[in-house]
């Protein structure tokens, strides 16, 4: 995968290319407005990841001149901005996603290939991880090719981790993507528990591997240990 | 009342008033001075009289000519030589009318004997003249008032156009789309000077709009970058080594206090843009099918608290913010389940007037004075005190009312449409 990263603040950019990189992805980083204009005219990329507010320029002028020459990037917007007309305005432009700062690295991903996926594969929809494989229109899964009943939110927790496979992803950063603002923290992480449980039970109960590991109890991690 | 309507009524009645003291002043002075001239006139006659009296020493005779009487009795020597001038009425004979007259009574001494001679004159010439003048007043007032009336309705309605135009310019005027204040022309000084502080005022505001929403803007970005900053950080540090449990606990408490800072951020930030009035995604939005989404939505925390939620309402669209409007019912149905006690129940009721929703919980009433300020809260409520101010303000944001009540030991939050 190749990834351009349009952002400015270092701090952030480094921590984004870290996370991407560990799994072979490229990521290039362009810290202005001028350079990410360039990068984006002479290079082909898989999804540009576009912070609003660079210096030397707004960066939905940036996607405006992705969409005039006609390039077909997904754009995942990643700013700070949070008003309703920005999102809108974003989307309007050609945005695939949306992220509000500050986001976890792992929901970044996330989103990441989600676009990237409906972008390669024009209208493929499984996730395959080893002997499990997730059909994301049908919502099902199957481990050995025998199907598994999940709920919705072990469905979504299971494409959440797969996406992040090999990393750990911190219980905070699962109860947003799964619960977004509705509930404070504290509601949150007895249900994480239940539901990283009842999963992880399904899918060895199914035949696969306990691919599922809680880390130092701030989060877990999905992944085949060599 | 119009301006117009006002100054009008002012204009009629003092016009009225002046006219009619005029009016009642005139007449008066007519009167006396007629009056005066009459008087005279009788005294005149007398001096004939006396004169004839002098010359021939005998009295003219009686006579009637010229609505003008003469009449004698004789009375007894002694009587006060007295001259009386009163208001008499006076017959006139050839018309056969009574008419108001004047006379004037004098004792008139003859040879030896005492004669009371009594003058009485018609004062009907005189009382035609000011019947006269009085008319002529009346119709002049008359022909004012209506010039006036005429003058106001048309002439004033012209004079007024531009003011309305700039009035309507001024109800149009929207902070949100870009479009400049363009009154009318006018050659009338004052309604320029109202269309240039008009302008003025509309470009400056828009100048603080936009300085407060790129203020707000960037409040937020500064605040939210260091915020995404430290979270990529600690995702990024949980991937490098392995941790002690010891350890994972500290990363989590950074992770939930970072969750919180960001929280409230964003809290304060809308709370600021709402008092400003910078959202504006208002839509029509299906009440009902909305609250059954967000039990749905909250069924998890309604099973593990086993709580009854009894949904019961009718259907009911509402112009609101969607992004709002979710807050709003988050806030409300996550507090009733929240602060609940296990087994409790909440109860959700909709109508065409209004929202409310009921729960069990703590047996003590909250007061209803403070639990909508910024940062306040209970003591065992583990938020930050932002969740009911916002609400009331998303409340009052579209125009509802968000009330508290302490009912049946049950507590109660209303919102009435």
């Amino acid at each position: 995968m190749k990834l351009l990263l349009v952002e400015d603040e270092t701090g952030l950019a480094e921590s984004i290319i870290g996370y991407f990189s560990e799994d072979g992805t490229v990521c290039e980083l362009a810290g202005d407005y001028g350079s990410g204009s360039e990068k984006i005219c002479m290079y082909d990329y898989d999804c540009i990841l576009l912070d609003l507010s660079l210096p030397g320029g707004d960066g939905l002028r940036l996607l405006e001149e992705l969409k005039r020459m006609d390039k077909q990037e997904g754009v995942l917007i990643i700013s700070a901005r949070n008003s309703l007309d920005d999102r809108l305005k974003g989307l309007n432009l050609g945005a695939d996603d949306y992220l509000t700062k500050p986001f976890h690295l792992s929901e970044l991903k996330a989103r990441v290939i989600a676009i990237v996926r409906r972008k390669q594969f024009g209208g493929s929809n499984r996730v395959i991880f080893n002997e499990i494989a997730a059909d994301l229109l049908a919502m099902n899964v199957t481990v050995k090719g025998v199907k598994i009943t999940l709920t919705r939110k072990e469905f979504d927790l299971l494409v959440y981790l797969v996406a992040n496979q090999g990393k750990v992803v911190s219980k905070n950063a699962i109860a947003e993507h799964l619960w977004g603002d509705e509930m404070d923290l504290s509601d949150r992480f007895d249900f994480i528990y239940t539901h990283i449980k009842n999963l992880r039970k399904k899918l060895v109960e199914a035949g696969a591997k306990d691919y599922l590991k809680s880390m130092y109890g701030v989060g877990y991690k999905f992944g085949s240990e060599e | 009342m119009k301006l117009a309507q006002h100054y009008n009524r002012v204009n009629l009645v003092t016009s009225l008033i002046v006219l009619g003291l005029t009016g009642v002043i005139y007449y008066a002075f007519i009167h006396f001075i007629l009056s005066k001239q009459l008087d005279k006139d009788l005294l005149i006659e007398e001096d004939e009289i006396r004169e004839y009296v002098q010359t021939y020493g005998k009295l003219p005779l009686p006579g009637d000519f010229r609505d003008q009487k003469v009449h004698y009795i004789i009375v007894p020597a002694g009587r006060p030589h007295e001259r009386r001038f009163e208001d008499v009425e006076y017959r006139n004979d050839k018309e056969d009318e009574i008419e108001p007259g004047r006379s004037l009574e004098t004792v008139i001494k003859v040879g030896d004997k005492f004669y009371e001679v009594t003058i009485s004159k018609s004062k009907v010439e005189s009382e035609d003249l000011i019947r006269v003048i009085f008319l002529i007043t009346l119709l002049v007032t008359a022909v004012l008032l209506i010039s006036l009336i005429v003058i106001n309705r048309f002439v004033l309605g012209r004079l007024w156009k531009p003011f309305h135009s700039t009035l309507n310019e001024m109800k149009a005027f929207n902070l949100a789309d870009m479009r400049e204040l363009s009154p009318a022309q006018t050659h009338i000084d004052e309604f320029r000077e109202l269309n240039t502080a008009a302008a003025t005022m509309a470009s400056r505001v828009k100048e603080d709009y936009k300085e407060l929403k790129s203020f707000t803007d960037n409040a937020s970005h500064e605040m939210m970058t260091p915020l995404a900053v430290i979270n990529s950080k600690l995702d990024t540090l949980l991937q490098t080594e392995s941790f002690s449990d010891k350890q994972g606990v500290v990363i989590e408490d950074i992770y939930i206090a970072v969750g919180r800072l960001s929280r409230l951020n964003q809290s304060l930030l809308l709370l600021a843009r709402m008092e400003n009035s910078l959202i504006d995604d208002f839509g029509e939005i299906e009440l009902y099918s909305q609250l059954e989404q967000k039990i749905r939505q909250f069924q998890e925390l309604i099973e593990l608290n086993g709580l009854t939620v009894t949904f019961a309402g009718e259907v009911k669209s509402i112009r609101a913010s969607k992004y709002l409007l979710d807050i709003l019912l988050n806030n409300l149905i996550g507090n009733a389940i929240r602060h609940n006690h296990p087994g409790g129940t909440v109860m959700i009721g909709l109508n065409n007037g209004g929202l409310a929703i009921t729960n069990t919980g703590s047996s003590q009433g909250l007061d209803p004075s403070i639990i909508f300020k910024r940062f306040s809260k209970a003591d065992t409520s583990e938020g930050m005190g932002l969740g009911l101010a916002l609400s009331r303000q998303i409340a009052v944001y579209h125009g509802y009312a968000l009330e508290y009540r302490f009912q049946d030991e049950k507590h109660v939050f209303s919102i009435s449409f």
